[in-house]
């Protein structure tokens, strides 16, 4: 704190160098996904079967809620997320598939006079291993997951600008246990859970308030992360529609306090209700095609969301 | 039909896992919320502080404390067999709170300031129709909380605290000195020592001062937080009783001292102008329409609703070293006109530098912010001068002295620099071109000169007298801190050459003091 940033720059250049390499290794490690398109479904590829895509998203929230309370602010007018992120799903045996991801992020706010940031945001990979398939009833078959994800923050991005940072900064590890039920007939029931925990966030600042406690350091505790979500929908050979019900809780951290700025460890919660459809197409072959939307139902320390994804997969057989 | 389950498969991702949870540093999340202060041990009694020049006291012995029983006397004899009661049955929350306050009450007060400030740094939040409600003393819990502890009115907070703990315990080093009863501690071998005990006279209590002086000026400034501020003041002398340093009559002489002399410094901030330092909408308009008069685009709120500025009456509050006179001859010289080629290249330069900003440049920015919900620029002085003033191991005395010197240079700072806001009106840089966007939040007043280069500048000035060895590291954060400002979008660069000027002229008021004041 008595040196200017002279110090610190070096070791955060240190630091891009060192995640830009770790990614560059992760990236050949972990290939990337088609049918199988998230770390959270109940879908694994065949082996040695390779798919890549690109999926555009765009988030944007007018509303958001600060701690409890739901509500506008004209400085900030519409907040939009957009993003464009490489995904990749390799089989690399039946059982198990690699999932990596890898987006770039942009921020604007419609009002007021705050600066968009916009960069490369967190690279995921993760490990999808089916467990065991079994029938179950006379109706069809049951599939139980294990997914282990890692993610690292692969720019040296801000996570203190909230809400247009373009991520929380935070290394982490989440365990997911799924489980799918295929029907003979085409419709599927799928639930997933999992539970992350998340390495603490280094600031550019040597002191914060949050949760009712100044904190004079430039290191922020993340409280770990619960998930769930239950889906069902239709899948056939070229088909695959899911309609989801999402919910996230954060297992700590404070509120927002009336006409404060959002923090990065705050409790960010929601409950999301998701559909999105997924296409093969037939030419060319190999090819498939997703529609996805969201909006946000409730939350608390997050904006209300309304989302839309466009994706477009490729698979190749090895 | 069950798979059979290969074991080695079955745990890859969780290796994957832990992989990750060790490459992510093993998941530590443990951090450590607040500085870490070595037990206090001063290298120096300060024995002659009793006689250093008081801020705001006629004299160290405006208010006296008479003699205590002597030692032998059966009075105090009691006094010494309840300490060694109480040491004998200490809890480990006790024991927690002797370490806590061992690390020195001025420095402990000054932490806690600062997170008062931070808790209570929001602006009101917008009624329906797009008006402000006003923070009001009279109902301080209500919605918004009373006070906002926006950078003005921290700075304030600041010195009141600290310049009422300066003169408070050179009051009490006087005393102290006078009367020569030393620590139970050193008189009675049974009890023990559990802070460091020095020859220094016991009597009155420093830490009943400090504890006594602090509570009432922060009753006043943040009334809000009575509950908190009342049981952090009783720990404070209940650890130095638990801890040998100090006996029940030391405590209650202390105190009564203590909230002595914060009478004194309650009553000037009662009338030194804050309460209408918000000014009205009259006002407001007055200083807009003083501008288009002198040919100038007017500062206007970039908010939305408008939002009232800051304090627009700050500017008359009354100052610690200087006069109103000296105040106004310090203004600096009028910004380039709004209409002019150089506030046209000023622009041009923010725009260029926010539109190519750097990481490092994004960091200094937001490093240097301090804006909503934090302890404010002067609150970021404060906690770079905890670290030297720790450091050096100065007395309770010396290190009050420290604090007020700072602190009154930067509340002198704001004043200085609110005036000059007020007076030019000038707008900020995303008001001339609203294609500057801001990578930290917008500040709610008039653009020049620089607030933070104002503080930064003062309070260089007078650490760098402190703490001679950081002059170079002291300059450098101050320019850090400075230009900031501009990395941030949100001052032009005259605002901030003009700020430094200004700070460090109002800084050497503050110093003349210092120099004179019989402490070296």
């Amino acid at each position: 704190m008595r040196t200017p940033n002279t110090e610190a720059s070096i070791s955060r250049s240190v630091r891009v160098i060192v995640r830009g390499a770790l990614v560059v290794l992760l990236s050949i490690v972990a290939v990337p996904p088609l049918s199988a398109q998230a770390a959270d479904d109940g879908i694994v590829m065949p082996r040695k079967t390779l798919s890549v895509g690109l999926i555009y998203g765009r988030e944007s929230w007018n509303e958001y809620w600060e701690g409890g309370l739901k509500r506008t602010n004209a400085n900030l007018g519409t907040v939009t997320t957009q993003s464009f992120s490489i995904v990749g799903h390799y089989g690399i045996t039946d059982r198990m598939t690699l999932v990596s991801m890898l987006p770039y992020v942009s921020t604007q706010a419609s009002e007021g006079t705050l600066h968009g940031l916009r960069g490369v945001q967190d690279f995921t990979v993760a490990a999808k291993y089916r467990l065991l398939t079994t029938p179950f009833t006379q109706h069809g078959t049951l599939s139980a997951l294990l997914v282990g994800a890692a993610a690292v923050p692969a720019s040296d991005y801000t996570p203190d600008f909230l809400p247009l940072s373009i991520g929380l900064g935070s290394r982490r590890a989440s365990t997911r246990f799924t489980l799918h039920f295929q029907s003979h007939g085409d419709w599927f029931l799928h639930g997933t859970a999992a539970r992350t925990w998340r390495n603490q966030v280094k600031l550019d600042r040597v002191a914060y308030y949050t949760d009712g406690q100044l904190y004079l350091t430039d290191r922020v505790a993340m409280p770990g992360v619960f998930d769930w979500k239950i889906s069902t929908g239709f899948r056939k050979k070229r088909v695959y529609i899911p309609v989801s019900l999402v919910q996230q809780r954060t297992l700590g951290g404070g509120d927002i306090r009336r006409q404060d700025m959002p923090f990065v460890s705050n409790r960010m919660d929601f409950t999301k209700a998701e559909a999105s459809v997924m296409y093969g197409l037939t030419v060319p072959t190999d090819f498939a095609v997703q529609f996805g939307a969201s909006t946000t139902l409730n939350g608390r320390n997050v904006g209300k969301a309304t989302a839309l994804t466009v994706g477009a997969f490729h698979t190749f057989r090895f | 039909m069950i798979s059979k389950i290969s074991h080695l498969r079955l745990f890859l991702p969780a290796v994957l896992s832990c992989g990750a949870i060790l490459f992510a540093g093993g998941c530590d999340n443990s951090i450590h919320p607040t500085e870490v202060l070595p037990p206090l041990e001063a290298s120096s009694l300060d024995a002659n502080a009793g006689n250093w020049r008081m801020i705001v006291l006629s004299g160290p012995a405006q208010f006296t404390v008479a003699a205590p029983s002597a030692v032998s006397s059966p009075t105090y004899q009691a006094e010494l067999s309840a300490i060694r009661t109480a040491q004998s049955q200490l809890t480990s929350a006790q024991r927690q709170a002797i370490t806590y306050w061992s690390g020195g009450g001025v420095l402990r007060w000054n932490q806690i300031t600062r997170e008062l400030v931070a808790k209570f740094n929001l602006p009101p939040a917008p009624a329906a129709d797009g008006s402000y409600p006003v923070p009001d003393p009279e109902n301080p819990f209500g919605d918004p909380n009373f006070p906002f502890a926006n950078p003005a009115y921290a700075a304030r907070a600041y010195s009141y605290v600290s310049a009422a703990q300066a003169d408070a315990l050179k009051s009490a080093w006087y005393w102290k000195f006078q009367h020569n009863r030393p620590s139970p501690a050193k008189v009675d071998p049974a009890v023990n020592a559990l802070m460091p005990v020095s020859d220094l006279p016991a009597y009155p209590s420093e830490d009943a001062v400090l504890s006594g002086v602090t509570v009432e000026m922060l009753k006043v400034l943040f009334p809000a937080a009575v509950e908190e501020i009342t049981q952090k003041a009783a720990e404070q002398r209940n650890a130095a009783l638990w801890s040998g340093k100090a006996s029940a009559s030391d405590i209650a002489a202390g105190l009564a001292l203590g909230k002595a002399v914060a009478a004194v410094f309650v009553a000037r901030a009662g009338s030194d102008g804050l309460r209408t330092a918000g000014g009205n909408a009259a006002l407001w308009q007055s200083l807009a329409d003083a501008a288009v008069a002198r040919g100038e685009i007017p500062w206007i709120s970039q908010e939305s609703p408008a939002r009232p500025p800051m304090l627009p009456n700050y500017g008359q509050v009354r100052t610690w070293m200087m006069t109103p006179a000296e105040l106004i001859a310090e203004r600096p010289e009028p910004p380039p006109s709004t209409s002019s080629d150089e506030m046209a290249r000023e622009v041009a330069e923010v725009r260029r530098v926010v539109d190519n900003l750097t990481r490092d440049q994004l960091a200094i920015a937001l490093k240097w912010n301090d804006g909503a919900g934090t302890y404010t620029p002067p609150g970021h002085w404060n906690d770079m001068a905890a670290e030297y003033v720790r450091d050096a191991q100065m007395s309770e005395v010396r290190t009050a002295r420290a604090f007020a010197l700072l602190n009154m240079a930067m509340h002198d700072a704001a004043v200085g620099c609110w005036e000059t806001k007020f007076y030019y009106f000038n707008p900020r840089p995303s008001q001339l071109d609203p294609r500057i966007k801001t990578p930290i939040g917008l500040p709610n007043f008039p653009s020049y000169s620089s607030g933070h280069s104002t503080f930064s500048s003062a309070a260089a000035t007078v650490l760098s007298y402190l703490f001679p060895e950081a002059t170079t590291s002291l300059a450098a954060m101050r320019d850090e801190a400075a230009i900031s400002r501009l990395y941030g979008g949100i001052h032009y660069p005259k605002d901030i050459e003009g700020g430094k000027v200004h700070g460090a002229r109002i800084g050497s008021y503050t110093l003349r003091f210092a120099q004179q004041d019989l402490s070296d």
